[in-house]
């Protein structure tokens, strides 16, 4: 993938237990299978099949979308800063693991 | 007299804009247009997202609380509709939302996706864009680590339906 994936996050040195919220959009076509050409051809499915948010290597949250997830597809979540560490994302589509992207969580000295 | 001529300016502009919307219209986008098309089909009724949801309650009764489906009263752009889904009760790693579905009733095929959460995620809480068929209802459900689930119900009218999905 050219373009690399927005990502905006709401604090990267958060109090403990403070829900931190992240905001993420890659650039995907989504194509969804229903579209067609002239001569008939159906444009093949190609949608983003998995999205993955880990701190480290504990995941936090995974999202499967289906067809109806919009193109260049936005995600917006929210979770609890327990510790510091490294939150990672991973966007997947038939092609494999195809985008990653990832912000470094310091917790705020209490 | 300035009445007058306010009223002639106003009019040629709107002229104006209205000639050049169509020119940007008829001249770009033709050629795309006619290209493709799309066979997605709105389901006629409930049915499948009804068999979608009974498959996720396997059997339970959801309760109408704990959980907001939060959408605009108009969706202006049926290609990217903004849905946002939030538990109202607080969560910890004893409790928490396991698995969520959110379902679109009318779309060709309607669950639009499914969430899973861990106990350390500490917040189930998220927000996406969708494209809808028509104007439909719109359902997410929640399966909660204590083997409650919840539901939130909620209807849009979409500006333009066929998207072309």
């Amino acid at each position: 993938m050219s373009r690399p994936p927005r990502i905006w996050i709401s604090t990267e040195t958060p109090a403990r237990g403070e829900i931190v919220r992240v905001r993420a959009q890659i650039v995907h076509p989504m194509e969804t299978g229903f579209r067609t050409l002239a001569d008939g051809l159906a444009l093949p499915m190609d949608i983003v099949t998995r999205f993955r948010a880990f701190l480290d290597d504990d995941l936090l949250l995974e999202w499967l979308p289906e067809t109806a997830v919009s193109q260049n597809p936005y995600i917006e979540f929210t979770f609890a800063a327990l510790r510091s560490g490294a939150l990672r994302m991973v966007w997947t589509d038939a092609s494999g693991d195809f985008a990653e992207a990832s912000k470094t969580l310091t917790l705020a000295a209490a | 007299m300035t009445f007058c001529f306010d009223m002639e300016r106003r009019r040629l502009l709107t002229t104006a804009a209205a000639l050049g919307a169509g020119l940007a219209a008829g001249f770009l986008p033709l050629a795309a247009r006619a290209q493709i098309s799309s066979i997605a089909a709105p389901q006629p009724d409930d049915a499948e997202s009804d068999r979608i949801a009974a498959e996720f309650l396997q059997g339970a009764v959801p309760l109408p609380q704990g959980l907001a489906l939060d959408l605009p009263a108009l969706g202006d752009n049926p290609a990217a509709v903004p849905v946002r889904v939030h538990l109202t009760e607080p969560v910890d790693e004893a409790l928490f939302c396991q698995e969520l579905i959110v379902l679109a009733q009318r779309n060709p095929r309607p669950l639009i996706c499914r969430f899973r959460f861990t106990p350390l995620t500490g917040a189930a809480d998220v927000a996406l864009r969708v494209r809808l068929m028509q104007s439909m209802g719109l359902r997410a459900l929640a399966r909660m680590s204590d083997g409650r689930f919840l539901e939130a119900r909620a209807d849009i009218t979409v500006a333009a339906g066929g998207c072309g999905m």
